[in-house]
Formats: C-alpha cells, structure tokens, sequence
C-alpha cells in the first residue's frame, strides 16, 4: 500500500503563519474555523461536525485555541498536535463561552472576527451573544488569500 | 425539480443491486449474506403532513415574532418540503406555502414578502455565508435563531413518523443480530463496522455503525487506534440506518467470549441506569430529570459524580427524528417539559478509561402514560436482543 504524505509540524506552522499574514493585511484580530477542509488543511485535525461545538480559533497573536466536548478530550488529544490551547465544555455548558473566554484571553476586546463562511450559524449566534462589542465578517477572502481556499 | 417517483425508482434499483452483491460476497459472513429487504410496506409522509406542518410553523412564528424562516438544504427543509435539494428555503408568516429557490434569490424574495426589516429566523446549521449575504442586501433585517419554529415543530412526532421510526429500529436489530453472529478472533473494528454497512444493504436501507473494541470502549466515539477482537474483549456497536429520512440508533456491548464477573456488574450497573431513565421519562416531568435519574444509579455506585470517570461522561440522552441527534436533549439543565410524541435515545454510557465502557442504547417516545422503547431492550450480557 501506497505511504500517504505526511505533512510535518513544520507544514501545519507555515500555514497558519501565512494565514497570520493575511489576517494582518485584512484587519482580522481572530478566525473561528469548524471541522472541515480549512480545519485539516491548518492543524491536519480531521473531526465530523455535530450538534456538539467543536471549533479552532486562530487569533493574529497567541496559541491556537480548542474548544471541544469534554468527554471527547482523549480522543481529541489523538489528533490534535502538541502546544494548542484546548479548552474543553461540558454536556451543560456553554462551548460559545470557551470561544469568547479564548478571544478575551488574546487581549481582543474590539475589532473584527473572521467566520469561516460554513461556520454553522448556532455557532455564529452562540458567539456574537457573548461578545456583542466585536464585528464579525466572512474570512473567505482571508483564507482564500492564506491559500487555504485551494485546499477545498 | 427532479421526478420524485423517478428518483425512488433509481434509488430502488441501486439499493436492489447492493443487495445481490451482498448476497453473493462470499467474504461476508453467512448471517448477513441470508438478509432480505425489511422495506416492505413504507408508508412515506404524505403531502398534506407537510402542509400541516408549515402551518404549525406559521402559528410558531407569530407566537415567537418572527417574520420569516431561512433554511439551506437539510433535515429541516426536507421536513417541511420533501426535497432534499441544496436549495434555499424560506417560509414567511404570511404565507402561503414555501419558497425553494437559488440562495441569491432570497433576498429578493424576503424583499417581496415585505421581510426586508423585522426578525429573520435562520435555521441552525445555515452556514454562515449566507446569513452574511443576506445582511449585506438587506441591513435593516435582524437574525435571530429559528429553533423555536424548526425544533418546535419537528420535536414532536406524528403516528406516521413514529411508524418510519419504528421500522428503522427494527431493521437496525435485524443487522446486529446478523453482525454479533458473525464475529470472530482477530476481525478489526473496521471488519465489523463494514459487515453492518453490509448487512443494512441486504437488509434495503442505508446505515452504517462504529464498532469499538476493548479498552477503546471506554471512549463514547472510540478511537482511531487499530483493534484486533480478541476473547474477552467487549464488543461495542452503535449507530442506525434511515427509513424515508428517520433515523435509528442503537448501541450494544456483549463479550466476545465469557464474561468477567467485573464485566457483568458494570453491564447491570449500565441497565439499570437505562431502565431509571425509561422509568422517569414521563411527560411533564423535565429533560434534566431523565438524566438526572441514570446519573443517580451510577453515582450510587460510587462513580461520577457529575461527568467524572469512571461514570457517565456524556449527557443521557439526545432527541431522534430526521437528525440522528436532534432537539430536545437530555442533559442537565435543559428544563423544557416532556411531551407525547417526543423522542429520544436513552444512552447512560459507562466509561472507565484504561479498562472498559458498557454503553447500552434504546430510543424511546413519549406517550400520555411514560416512555416506550421502539426497541426490546438488552436483557443481559449474553443476551443482546430481547
């Protein structure tokens, strides 16, 4: 059987660094991304999206930040490469308040978010409630700039 | 608009072909090559079931104020349309009927229906994108959530649903009867998890499962890692199938082999964790308190508490319907009322990492006197199927 290629950790940086970039030139102090393309083509996490919030939030500055189910943690730890922020909610919390707690903890209390344009809009809605003061705007300009579009 | 009878016609013939492969695949085992179509007889839901629908979705709106519905394509536009194109759909208070179309239309549509102010409901999984589109065109109009209108409506079950429901979960326990009979020493957790596909292609429908081996039991979801059965090892199955769009699930853990008696008293911990949940799972009684009820067997024991392992890490249970989880859920809470013709699954999963998980799972409705199983429940270790 054929090797599939494996990208090294090395890879997985230098796009998310380019993804910075972009997000500097446009103005963008976050970017919340749900499992999918952009979500493999960044970390090379591949999760299945459900009802349960499981989001990767890219600030222009700091960890990458997790926010997944807790009884999911072991098997997030699986695939997750080491030095993300993870931060887990139970089946009675709120995933939306690890999202904004995450975006608060960069030091972002103004300015723009970045929405994956397939963010789901539960995800979206549970967000802006908790953090009305920011704006929030599609990233497909961004991500497509980051090269990351390519990758869909 | 593609040919309705058209497309069951194909889809019949495909699933029919599946069929005879399966019966002819000499690598499967002999239990699964013997399944004959269960789809018999299928009443699908009819026109007017729909209409009725869109006008409970009508008096939802007036009673939560909002103005229109926007959905994409997906469980909640099917249930209110039949169609599971990647279209837009809106419905607007003021009627009549619904509107499928382009997404950049719908701007211009809300816009006719004189929805280009007030509340937009925007169903759960729209995606982002269009949402921001919308906004674009028309900024005055404000996004609130639609679970009110779309969960509202779809949460409770019509005897026809039921019924749909009733034969998903009958099939799905003709394909593990068919699955466990085949197990064998050495088999992957991706052999078994291929038989059930399989099986549910002999069987006429479309459905697949996780299987889970081991000490990887003790993950609700599993685990990536490569699982080779081995005697001893528990066996975990758990997933459905869909009949006209409704969705199984059901979950089974047996030894492959003779159980330890460690193995035996958690799988009667687990139960009768299940069982407290069936028992509480009355209608006006809460969705918090069904969990509340299997989290008080298995605290009892000694584990949890709360979500801690060794105990129940997940809430107890999800509602069932189109989506194989949708609204309302089990969990603590959650203080929405039980009411007849809800349906849920009833899954008080014990995990105990570095040994092993027992998760058994029923789905129930509600009805005026208490809860019912679609499905006869596990009676015993050695025994799956009641």
């Amino acid at each position: 059987m054929p090797q599939d290629n494996v990208t090294t950790d090395a890879t997985y940086r230098s796009r998310i660094e380019k993804l910075r970039e972009a997000m500097k030139e446009f103005g963008l102090a976050a970017v919340i991304i749900e499992p999918g393309p952009a979500m493999v083509y960044l970390t090379g996490v591949r999760w299945g999206r459900s009802e349960r919030t499981f989001a990767l939030v890219v600030p222009e500055q700091g960890d990458l930040g997790f926010v997944l189910p807790g009884f999911e943690e072991m098997r997030a730890r699986e695939l997750i490469r080491p030095g993300a922020d993870i931060r887990v909610w139970q089946e009675d919390e709120s995933p939306y308040q690890r999202i904004a707690q995450i975006l608060k903890d960069r030091g972002i209390a103004a300015g723009r978010i970045g929405i994956d344009p397939s963010v789901r809009f539960f995800i979206f809605d549970g967000v802006r409630k908790l953090a009305p003061q920011l704006d929030y705007v599609s990233a497909q300009k961004v991500l497509k700039s980051a090269g990351v579009d390519a990758a869909r | 608009m593609s040919d309705p009878s058209r497309r069951t016609f194909l889809v019949t013939a495909a699933v029919g072909l599946a069929r005879i492969a399966v019966a002819e695949d000499s690598t499967l085992p002999e239990a699964i090559r013997k399944l004959r179509p269960m789809t018999g007889g299928i009443q699908p839901i009819s026109g007017g079931e729909r209409q009725a629908r869109i006008e409970k979705a009508r008096r939802l709106m007036r009673e939560n104020r909002m103005d229109a519905v926007l959905m994409e394509g997906g469980s909640s536009a099917f249930y209110f349309t039949g169609s599971r194109s990647n279209e837009v759909t809106l419905i607007s208070r003021a009627g009549p009927g619904s509107w499928s179309g382009k997404a950049d239309l719908a701007p211009k549509i809300l816009k006719d229906q004189g929805v280009s102010t007030g509340k937009l409901g925007v169903e759960e999984r729209v995606r982002f994108d269009l949402v921001d589109q919308i906004g674009k065109e028309l900024p005055a109009l404000d996004f609130v959530s639609a679970d009110p209108v779309t969960a509202g409506c779809r949460m409770i079950k019509s005897r026809a649903e039921l019924a749909l429901m009733q034969r998903a979960n009958d099939i799905t326990i003709a394909c593990y009867r068919a699955a466990l009979a085949g197990l064998r020493e050495g088999m992957t957790q991706v052999e078994l998890s291929s038989n059930i596909a399989a099986a549910y292609k002999a069987l006429g429908v479309n459905g697949d499962a996780m299987a889970i081996f081991g000490k990887y039991t003790a993950f609700p979801h599993g685990s990536i890692q490569p699982q080779k059965l081995r005697e001893g090892d528990l066996v975990l199955i758990d997933d459905g199938c869909t009949v006209e769009g409704y969705q199984s699930d059901v979950t089974r853990t047996v030894v492959f082999g003779k159980p330890t008696a460690r193995q035996r008293e958690i799988w009667d911990l687990e139960r009768k964790a299940q069982d407290a949940a069936l028992a509480a799972a009355k209608p006006g009684r809460t969705c918090e308190s069904v969990d509340a009820a299997a989290r008080k067997v298995i605290t009892g024991y000694g584990f949890g508490p709360g979500y801690k392992v060794p105990g129940l890490p997940h809430r107890t249970g999800h509602g069932i319907g189109l989506d194989g989880h949708e609204w309302p859920y089990l969990v603590r809470g959650n203080k929405r009322a039980l009411e007849p013709g809800m349906c849920f699954s009833d899954e008080p999963t014990i995990a105990i990492y570095g040994e092993f998980g027992v998760r058994l799972e029923d789905c129930m409705y509600i009805t005026e006197d208490g809860a019912r199983t679609f499905t006869k429940q596990s009676p015993a270790i050695d025994q799956p199927f009641g």
